[in-house]
């Protein structure tokens, strides 16, 4: 138990360091100094994610379970959905700037974690489901998008006061399709999100829906999201308006995360 | 006359008013988590002096069932209603086979491809290909049947209202608190529930890590079923949902004359409850029980835990409804008063079961899966079309039209390579 305890904070304190510098090389490349980064910079966020991924594995191994159940663990698995979904949109579109504004929203959510206890509790009652990894699984996936989206919008924004050989990434367009791909992604996980909690608060609570706080805001999140796709594939709407819809998205998600827990009382109580 | 009905239904169904009602219902929800909930008229007018008549006259201390909640979903779904029916006769006419939008845009053209690689193209990817007149023109679709997917998403929200009415109207709920060997009878359902055992489990630390009620049902026809449930693991019988929701403790409380030696009193006291022995005017209040006591910084007693390995019983003894001691006692220690010994022998835990009927789980259960079905549909099975004319392609899509017409030019490049490879 302790030794992975030990693994984890290393690997831990490892990842936090490796993503500050991929961030620094990412604001590198984006400010034109040298971009011969680049290439460094992926590799670095590539090298701090397994480290991340090790960090989580050593905390399942050390607690006999996915890092799914409280604060600290959610946002260790947050900031990892960060990551990847950074990572697999680099995969396929190779635009490396994004990181520039998507890696610090990782360093933000490890910060928080590492302002957590990282004592590792037993689930209580009512935790002990195998909706938990479904549930949690899908959110870490959703939030992730989402702070890629918002990354993604500040770009757009950016760039709109830009022209030419200036903009992060050189057609705006590119920006406003990436934005779409990814805010429909995270809104399908967060469907997925909502549905899998109501089966199972059903199953655990008696009851579907009871208008808990952070399915409340979770709901309020899906709303901002579902008016964004709505304005966009209806009335074309783009540009700024939707990148700072992005943007409050993100807030909300922020706010579902760790304001809900701080300022209103909720049965997810665990989740502290 | 026509023409004014048209434009309301119009108004009614527009994505302005949808919009509108989804960005009221965001912010009475906002309000609604901020505002607790099912408190005392009394509360909201000590704590916000200023807007508990707002409050109170808006019904936001209940605030998602208050009549301005249920006129904002009510317009919601109308409006999502009528929008589905709108729009249904266009997105049929878009389905068809031979429907294509037009293909204007210049910045989703791809010069240069020969027939072949189009044609092997389509054929890989599935599209159906519609040709003319002449051979090397032709359109192709895919998915236009996608083109209901925000229909069937609207169609499963509404059907998640219906549910969320169906469910506010006739679900019933109650907690009742059962000890071992207790029945409550379900006349209506045709059975009686007879808890055989309750206990809990604990983890290492001492946190609990299960709640267990084992039940028998008993049916009216004779015939019995034995079940366990725990939290997460609700049971139901007979459209009745028993769920392990709480628990609580009991005293075994003995009352014993001493002169006599007869026992006066002997049966279970709730934690928190009194008894009134009335022959001396005396009432026993079992102020708490503590499974592991220890005491607290304020000097107060408490339970590191629910085991039972240092159980201790707070007593409060009151004679005419005047306080004449407390006590902290182990079970088994008497407490003497006159000619009575007064002893809590030990401890039993009672469960509490929420029992539910709730028949609009199923409807809801739909909703949710033509929800997540429509969202699908719409978000990645959406209509593609190609136009192919002259050795050009143009993609359109109204969806992802640059997504699309990217991951044809690419497929295309793939398809130009083999082919060079293969020559």
């Amino acid at each position: 138990m302790e030794l992975y305890q030990n693994i984890e904070n290393i690997a831990f304190t490892i990842t936090f360091v490796v993503y500050i510098a991929a961030s620094i090389l990412f604001l590198i490349y984006v400010a034109g100094i040298t971009k011969r980064v680049e290439r460094f910079a992926i590799i670095a966020t590539i090298v701090g994610f397994v480290f991340h991924s090790g960090a989580m594995i050593a905390r399942s191994i050390g607690a006999g379970r996915l890092p799914f159940s409280n604060q600290y663990e959610f946002a260790l698995s947050f900031g990892w959905g960060i990551v990847l979904s950074f990572l697999i949109l680099h995969r396929i579109y190779k635009f490396s700037a994004i990181g520039a504004f998507v890696m610090p929203l990782g360093i933000l959510v490890m910060g928080y974690a590492s302002l957590q206890s990282r004592a590792v509790r037993p689930l209580m009652p009512a935790l002990q489901s195998h909706w938990l990894t479904f549930h949690v699984g899908t959110a870490i996936l959703s939030y992730g998008a989402f702070a890629l989206a918002c990354g993604i919008a500040v770009i757009y924004l950016i760039d709109s006061k830009r022209s030419g050989d200036r903009r992060i990434l050189k057609d705006p367009e590119i920006s406003d399709v990436l934005s779409y791909r990814v805010i429909v992604f995270g809104i399908l996980m967060l469907s997925i999100v909502i549905i899998s909690g109501a089966i199972w608060a059903q199953k655990a609570w008696s009851r579907y829906w009871a208008w808990d706080p952070k399915e409340t805001w979770s709901l309020i999140t899906w709303i901002i999201y579902a008016v964004h796709l709505h304005l966009r594939l209806r009335r074309n709407w783009r540009g700024k308006a939707a990148a700072w819809f992005a943007i409050l998205g993100f807030v909300s998600v922020l706010f579902t995360f760790v304001g809900v827990n701080i300022l209103l009382p909720s049965i997810h109580s665990y989740a502290t | 006359m026509n023409r004014t009905v048209s434009r309301i239904v119009h108004t009614i169904a527009s994505l302005r008013v949808a919009i509108v009602i989804l960005l009221l219902l965001a912010i009475y929800i906002v309000i609604g988590t901020l505002i607790p909930q099912h408190s005392a008229p009394e509360w909201y007018r000590e704590t916000y002096p200023n807007i508990a008549p707002i409050i109170l006259a808006l019904s936001l201390d209940s605030s998602y069932s208050s009549p301005l909640f249920m006129v904002l979903v009510s317009l919601f779904a109308l409006n999502l209603g009528s929008c589905s029916l709108l729009s249904l006769k266009g997105q049929m006419k878009q389905a068809r086979h031979d429907y294509f939008p037009p293909f204007s845009s210049s910045e989703s053209q791809i010069e240069s491809v020969s027939l072949a690689d189009i044609e092997t193209y389509c054929r890989k990817g599935h599209f159906s290909i519609v040709r003319g007149a002449e051979p090397e023109k032709f359109k192709a679709g895919k998915f236009r049947w996608g083109v209901f997917g925000a229909t069937i998403t609207h169609i499963g929200l509404l059907v998640l209202f219906v549910g969320g009415l169906i469910g506010n109207m006739m679900a019933t709920e109650q907690v009742v608190s059962m000890l071992p060997g207790n029945e409550v009878s379900f006349a209506e359902e045709g059975f009686v529930i007879r808890l055989d055992d309750f206990y809990m489990t604990f983890e290492e630390g001492g946190a609990v890590k299960q709640y267990v009620s084992e039940v028998t049902l008993l049916n009216d026809d004779g015939s019995e079923r034995e079940e366990t449930l725990w939290v997460n693991r609700p049971l139901a019988h007979n459209g009745v949902k028993f769920y392990q929701a709480s628990f609580g403790w009991t005293g075994n409380l003995q009352i014993v004359d001493r002169e006599t030696e007869e026992v006066v009193v002997d049966g279970l006291l709730r934690s928190g409850r009194t008894y009134f022995h009335q022959p001396s005017h005396l009432t026993v209040y079992l102020y708490g029980y503590y499974p592991e006591m220890a005491i607290g910084h304020d000097q107060q007693p408490l339970s590191l835990s629910n085991r039972e390995r240092n159980p201790y019983y707070a007593v409060i003894l009151y004679e005419f409804g005047n306080p004449i001691g407390s006590y902290i006692i182990e079970p088994g220690d008497p407490i003497i008063h006159e000619n009575l010994s007064i002893t809590f022998t030990h401890s039993v835990a009672y469960t509490g079961l929420l029992v539910r009927t709730d028949p609009s789980y199923p409807i809801v259960l739909t909703g949710f899966i033509i929800i997540l079905l429509g969202m699908f549909m719409s978000f990645y099975c959406y209509p593609r079309f190609i136009s192919f004319s002259g050795g050009t392609v143009v993609t359109a899509s109204r969806k992802n039209g640059w997504v699309f017409a990217n991951s044809v030019r690419t497929a295309l490049q793939r398809i130009a390579n083999n082919r060079t490879r293969e020559e």
